[in-house]
């Protein structure tokens, strides 16, 4: 695979209420090998404002993969995957749930309101850099998305 | 006996008998019976209804009603009610069944008389409080049950949310211990000296090991509150499985396994993975130092049931402390020499209880451990099943 050939940078919409994951995520993806521009939603309500361009997100660029945690503040990360699914615009959109919990009843609710993929947030750095990595490659270089979304 | 009066229904269409029955009565030591008189069901249905009676004598002949009929009819509206059925001369085993579905007597007609009958009225009344009592006694259980579920499900419902807490909130601060140490580690350690590097190193540790200990303390919690899903299981097979996953961990180990032909046993696919899981990692890790490992697993009858062995040549325990092994928290190396919880042995013994089976353990120190364990349901190889059929056949 060539990353070098992606000369458009992927958008990725980050959902998280949590300032030090913010943090993390954002030094995880600075060494990144395909070119990324980080938007951050810190509740759902925000993240759904952002998807819709709406308020501050005016001139945000359409995400290309969205990372969602599930326990936000003001609108529940499983209320914002039911929005974002529910949306005939916005559920090309692949939505990778991103969190702490292992807990199999997120896991099943989850999937049953279409989210694409459940990944726990490993505790070792080393192993999130991996997921990371492993995220992009899957979702931004090996899988064909839906062409022309960005207008 | 009490003075107060007992008030007997009779429903008899015979106006003989049911003058016989009237003279027996009055004959009775103190007369302490009232007695009325019906000659048909719906009669003395009406009477029922009006309350008052404490026992009924029922014949099962009657214009309206008949037989088997007439007392389940009767006894619907009789609650309460002392039930003594009159039967004819050769009635004995209908009335045994009466008896059966809650008559608490039945005189023959021709065996009527002043001693027998009060005998039999008095004594069915005593049987209907006694059985009044019991069903009393019951329903109370039956609340009382039902009080004890509801606050049980409770229970385990706030235990529930706070697993699923532990899950999420208590691993979230982990990650940003473990993220942003490894960070300074990985970009600021210039301006860090050797001591300043080892303490975010321990910080760290500190992380993974607590991340370690959620992992452990959720299995075992969810270990408990899970029911059992039993089938037939390939242990080969799924000893394999479990291999295949601990090849990435122990490359650098040159273990030397040595599994033999094992049985298919019955019990919950995901909870036995769990484990071997847990006894093959603990084999690995406690043989770690040998420099030649060897971890065995094996089966052989032990009393009479079907014992699945894993053994390792690793440092093995002093039997003197072997009833703390399963025990959660408890561990019986150093921290520095094997690291560990302490809880993945509590989580295996947990499992095989569950299975109504026994896990027992043998070693001594420098000599290896061996863990045997057996599962109350049947080990089972259908290859010897179906050649125990083709001998039956």
């Amino acid at each position: 695979m060539n990353f070098e050939s992606v000369s458009q940078p992927i958008d990725i919409l980050l959902v998280e209420d949590n300032e030090a994951d913010v943090r993390l995520t954002q030094e995880v993806l600075t060494d990144s090998k395909v070119r990324n521009n980080l938007i951050v939603a810190n509740d759902g309500a925000e993240a759904l404002s952002c998807l819709r361009r709406q308020g501050k997100f005016k001139n945000s660029a359409r995400p290309d993969l969205i990372l969602l945690d599930l326990n936000l503040p003001v609108k529940d990360g499983r209320e914002v995957l039911a929005q974002i699914k529910e949306d005939a615009d916005l559920r090309t959109i692949p939505v990778v749930i991103l969190t702490t919990s292992k807990a199999e009843e997120d896991i099943l609710k989850t999937y049953k309101l279409h989210a694409n993929c459940y990944i726990t947030k490993p505790v070792d750095l080393d192993q999130f850099v991996t997921v990371v990595r492993y995220i992009e490659d899957f979702w931004l270089a090996i899988v064909k998305l839906p062409a022309n979304q960005k207008s | 006996m009490s003075a107060q009066r007992i008030k007997v229904l009779l429903i008899e269409d015979n106006a003989g008998d049911a003058r016989l029955i009237q003279e027996s009565l009055a004959e009775a030591t103190d007369d302490p019976f009232d007695l009325e008189t019906t000659d048909t069901l719906a009669g003395g249905l009406r009477r029922l209804s009006a309350g008052g009676v404490d026992a009924m004598l029922l014949d099962l002949a009657l214009p309206d009603s008949f037989g088997q009929e007439t007392f389940v009819r009767a006894k619907a509206q009789a609650l309460g009610v002392a039930i003594i059925v009159l039967t004819g001369l050769h009635d004995d085993t209908l009335a045994l069944k009466l008896v059966q579905g809650g008559a608490q007597d039945f005189v023959a007609k021709v065996d009527v008389s002043g001693n027998n009958l009060t005998r039999a009225i008095l004594y069915a009344i005593e049987r209907e409080r006694l059985e009044q009592e019991f069903r009393k006694l019951n329903e109370e259980l039956e609340r009382r049950i039902r009080d004890r579920t509801a606050a049980l499900e409770a229970t385990n419902k706030e235990l529930e949310a706070f697993s699923y807490s532990v899950s999420h909130d208590l691993r979230a601060p982990l990650t940003h211990l473990h993220g942003f140490s490894s960070i300074l580690l990985d970009n600021h350690a210039s301006r860090l000296n050797e001591q300043g590097q080892k303490y975010l190193r321990n910080i760290k540790d500190g992380a993974m090991r607590m991340s370690a200990l959620i992992d452990d303390l959720l299995m075992l919690a969810k270990v408990s509150r899970q029911g059992l899903t039993l089938r037939d299981v390939s242990l080969n097979s799924l000893i394999e499985e479990v291999l295949r996953e601990f090849e990435s961990e122990t490359h650098d180990q040159e273990i030397e396994w040595r599994v033999g032909s094992l049985p298919f046993i019955k019990c919950d696919y995901g909870l036995m993975r769990q484990v071997l899981i847990n006894l093959l990692s603990n084999a690995i890790k406690y043989s770690r130092k040998r420099e030649h490992p060897i971890i065995e697993i094996s089966h052989k009858i032990i009393n009479g049931k079907q014992a699945v062995l894993v053994r390792d040549n690793g440092e093995g325990f002093d039997m003197k402390q072997a009833d703390k092994l399963f025990a959660p928290f408890q561990r019986l190396h150093r921290d520095q020499d094997f690291e560990g919880t302490g809880i993945g042995l509590a989580t295996v013994q947990r499992i095989i209880h569950k299975h109504s089976g026994r896990i027992w353990a043998y070693s001594e120190p420098g000599m290896g451990a061996t863990f045997y364990f057996t599962l109350d349901s049947e080990i089972s190889n259908p290859a010897e099943k179906s050649a125990a059929r083709a001998v039956m056949v």
